[in-house]
């Protein structure tokens, strides 16, 4: 059996109530402010400033007779075009000069994209070592990032991933 | 306090171990405590793209947080800033001054050393988007992180 030990008569004992009363205080700052912050991912880009689009050729089968200007040269770029349609959604989706597909962003269509980038940005005669998106001005953020998410999925002829991406609006009459 | 008082059953409960206990609970919530977070405007609803990668600063510590709701208004730490241009310029030079500070060769009109955190409306139209994109670009801002969520919530 434990022997209770006798208290000498200089023995200090600590006031552990007034302690105790500070760490709750603590602990209840800490509970209230608590907020778990969500689980959130990222896409890292590297947006080079943006180039003048000078050369902007009447098209007569858009809408307002505008169209996305040629890459320059010198540029290095892959041009996509994303048309938005009305609803914010993709309308369709241009690959260079040729439609890729049209209508919204889905599975296949980005698959067709994700084939269509490998073939043009992996290969080791690429000339190109950025991507610049043309988009709709109403092109939807989620809409957006789905075709950015594909774009960064590629690889460089010399192995290094694609992070050069170049944003450029396109007028407001080019939406579909 | 009376003397036959102290000579009965004295019944003081031993503090020690729930002192142990809440000052264990206080160091959890002190490890899990996220002052960033304030930064985050969770009312927004963020993307969903399979890809997102947790936060990688690629050796760039600093970050400039910009949350864009729906209708392209520019939230820091929860305040509204109307100003965009004004606001992100104003961040800029305090950038380039700390680099100018930090590196002697840094030139105005370099790339600043910081990463331009884009916490985008999923909702929120690219016109509206491409605007503060573009003007940090204009101050020198050339790495952005596109913030989306890995699943739908």
């Amino acid at each position: 059996m434990r022997r209770r030990r006798r208290k000498a008569p200089g023995d200090v004992e600590l006031n552990l109530a007034a302690m105790l009363d500070m760490a709750f205080q603590l602990l209840a700052f800490f509970i209230f402010t608590f907020k778990p912050a969500p689980v959130e991912g990222q896409l890292l880009l590297h947006l080079p400033p943006a180039q003048a689009v000078t050369k902007v050729a009447a098209n007569p089968n858009q809408p307002g007779g505008r169209s996305a200007a040629p890459p320059p040269a010198e540029m290095n770029a892959l041009m996509l075009s994303v048309l938005s349609a009305s609803s914010g959604d993709v309308g369709a989706l241009k690959f260079g000069t040729s439609v890729l597909f049209q209508g919204p962003a889905n599975k296949n269509s980005l698959a067709r994209l994700d084939k269509k980038l490998k073939e043009a940005l992996a290969s080791p005669t690429s000339p190109f070592d950025q991507v610049t998106l043309q988009i709709g001005p109403k092109l939807r953020y989620s809409e957006l990032m789905k075709i950015v998410d594909v774009c960064l999925k590629q690889q460089l002829p010399d192995g290094k991933p694609l992070t050069k991406i170049s944003f450029v609006e396109l007028p407001s009459g080019a939406d579909l | 306090m009376s003397a036959s008082m102290s000579h009965g059953a004295n019944a003081e409960p031993n503090l020690t171990p729930m002192l142990d206990m809440v000052f264990q609970l206080v160091t959890f919530f002190m490890l899990v405590i996220n002052f960033k977070g304030a930064a985050m405007d969770l009312s927004l609803k963020l993307p969903v793209v399979g890809s997102a990668r947790p936060v990688d600063a690629k050796g760039k510590e600093e970050l400039l947080v910009l949350n864009i709701d729906h209708e392209g208004q520019l939230k820091v730490y929860g305040e509204p800033k109307p100003d965009v241009k004004g606001y992100i310029a104003e961040e800029a030079r305090s950038y380039v001054a700390a680099a100018k500070q930090k590196d002697g060769n840094f030139q105005t009109g370099d790339s600043l050393p910081a990463i331009v955190v884009i916490r985008a409306d999923q909702a929120t139209p690219f016109e509206l988007l491409n605007r503060v994109i573009k003007t940090c670009q204009d101050h020198g801002f050339q790495d952005f992180a596109l913030k989306a969520m890995n699943r739908p919530q």
